[in-house]
């Protein structure tokens, strides 16, 4: 065998193992605190997400983003396209947040609230219902096809494609009224869009919960990668006290640890068994740690059992752990929630005081301008008005900016329907004598009779000859 | 290279490029309404936003599998040109 056929195999073999397939992950199922909390949370969110759809307010859906109409209903406001900058402040808001949360108890976003951590608990709950614990679990999948297997795995996937499927429909449901949808869905009457985005994001589901869980939080998500500049010294994370629990062991529960030589953890893996990503966290904070605090319910549960105190493994920061003084509230912490303080209360302020209406002031670009036979010069203009409420309006015109104009509208009352846009084309004539410029700014301000809250005011110029002196 | 797991691979090319379609879309419906641009079309608002989201996406792809590409160490190259004729 020459030097560089050994070479290839060893790097075959390198490469065989850094491309071995991914050990499946089987979370024992734990009880506690931590998973009281998170159990609530996922319930919490997946109603929300499942009956919010089927809210009404006014007779329409609470919550509607009408994608085909261009036309988002939140709450009784109806939002256009026109406003796409509340978006951008909602989403400021939301990364405040995260910066906010992640300084003060790191990766709480991923461990109780994230979507992928949400589902996968769903996912997982079905799967104990069906395939059993965790032992089971392994026992099954080693076992050779057969009668029971087969039985169990096709119950378990055919639970999570329907699971998977209503949650598409209730995802297309925030697009396309739901109530028509399900009753389209169950009459084989579907758009083609809608039935495309529904099995696209059900089998998404399926895919993310089901099958790739942790690869997702590990490969896909930028946020576990750059949490270390948002962590210090002082944020809680979830840690293994490693002064008290090494040197770890097996022992007996009447012997007395310190006599043996040994610490407080009694190396029983448990904390290892429910890591919904496989790390043990005895080897310090690691990037796949979601800080879903399994591990700390597992833990402080055999630490009762031991007769041990409870917190070998606990929420703590790095500077408790060594020995330091921890300071919660830092210049850090105060300045992430003074920022986001501001900005929410703005972005509230900004749509509670948003005015449903607005109003474009086009020029007519064909002809600079027209004297009419009066001698007067004349603009032509073309107004586009928007009711952004859902009530009909009618409204009253008013230009200033040039002495005794003369306003010349097609229609005698401006009336708009709720949610709708209506063009107006109308033409303004002043005296060329009142001109002191060849481009005078004119104020149009659009005021509704009936409601004393609604008005616009837009500004655009009259074009006319140069005056002579 | 061979450091990176098959699946991160794949995910490196998918999910950045699935990202920005989704921005890219957003930005486009936003800013475009579809039924005035193709009004000569017999197409509803849903289906552009659908085509249009899936276009962003296979651009996004292609860029990321040519970053890939190019990104790979050009004595790579060299190397696996000599191991071919080391086996011949």
């Amino acid at each position: 065998m020459s030097n560089s056929d050994n070479k290839l195999k060893v790097e075959d073999e390198v490469e065989q193992s850094l491309y071995a397939k991914r050990q499946k992950i089987y979370p024992r199922e734990v009880h506690g605190l931590f998973a009281w909390l998170r159990t609530s949370g996922v319930m919490a969110l997946l109603g929300f997400y499942y009956i919010t759809p089927w809210l009404q307010w006014d007779e329409r859906q609470m919550l509607l983003f009408d994608l085909p109409a261009r036309k988002f209903y939140i709450f009784g406001m109806v939002f256009w396209p026109q406003d796409f900058f509340y978006l951008t402040l909602i989403l400021i808001v939301a990364a405040l947040s995260l910066f906010f949360f992640t300084a003060l108890a790191g990766r709480l976003w991923c461990g109780y609230a994230c979507p992928q951590t949400v589902w996968t608990e769903a996912f997982l709950w079905i799967e104990r219902k069906i395939e059993g614990s965790r032992p089971q679990q392994m026992k099954l999948d080693k076992a050779p096809w057969g009668h029971r297997k087969l039985r169990l795995k096709v119950t378990k996937h055919f639970v999570w494609v329907i699971f998977s499927l209503f949650t598409g429909i209730t995802f297309v449901g925030y697009f396309s009224s739901i109530r028509e949808l399900t009753t389209s869905f169950f009459q084989f009457s579907m758009g083609p869009w809608e039935t495309f985005w529904i099995f696209f994001y059900g089998f998404a589901t399926y895919g993310n919960a089901g099958w790739l869980r942790e690869q997702v939080c590990m490969y896909m998500c930028p946020y576990a990668r750059f949490q270390s500049a948002m962590i210090d010294m002082d944020t809680l994370v979830i840690s293994y006290d490693e002064m008290r629990g090494n040197p770890r062991g097996a022992r007996k529960k009447s012997i007395d640890p310190k006599e043996a030589g040994l610490g407080d953890c009694i190396d029983c893996t448990i904390c290892v068994q429910v890591c919904p990503t496989g790390i043990d966290i005895r080897d310090g904070l690691q990037y796949e740690c979601i800080g879903c605090a399994a591990c700390i319910d597992a833990c402080d549960d055999v630490m009762d059992k031991m007769g041990y105190e409870k917190g070998l493994i606990k929420y703590t920061t790095e500077n408790t752990m060594m020995g330091k003084k921890t300071h919660l509230l830092r210049p850090r912490i105060i300045l992430y929630a003074c920022i986001l303080a501001a900005v929410t209360v703005g972005t509230f302020y900004s749509i509670y005081t948003r005015m449903p209406l607005a109003m474009d002031v086009i020029r007519d670009r064909n002809t600079l301008y027209r004297e009419t036979n009066d001698g007067l010069i004349e603009n032509v203009y073309m107004l586009k008005i928007m009711n952004m409420t859902n009530e009909p309006h009618s409204y009253s015109l008013s230009v200033t900016g040039i002495e005794n104009l003369n306003m010349l509208l097609d229609v005698v009352d401006i009336e708009v329907d709720g949610g709708e846009i209506i063009e107006l084309p109308l033409r303004i004539q002043v005296d060329p004598d009142t001109l002191e410029q060849r481009s005078t700014k004119l104020n149009f301000n659009l005021i509704a009779t009936d409601a004393d809250d609604l008005y616009v005011n837009e500004a655009a110029r009259l074009i006319g000859p140069v005056p002579l002196n | 290279m061979n450091e990176i797991p098959v699946i991160q691979r794949v995910i490196a090319i998918l999910w950045p490029s699935f990202i920005t379609a989704g921005i890219a879309t957003i930005i486009f419906t936003t800013a475009f309404d579809p039924e005035i641009i193709f009004v000569d079309y017999d197409i509803s608002r849903l289906g552009v936003y659908t085509i249009s989201f899936f276009l962003f996406w296979l651009l996004g792809a292609v860029t990321a599998i040519s970053t890939c590409f190019f990104l790979k160490p050009c004595s790579v190259t060299n190397r696996s040109a000599n191991n071919d004729k080391e086996k011949v």
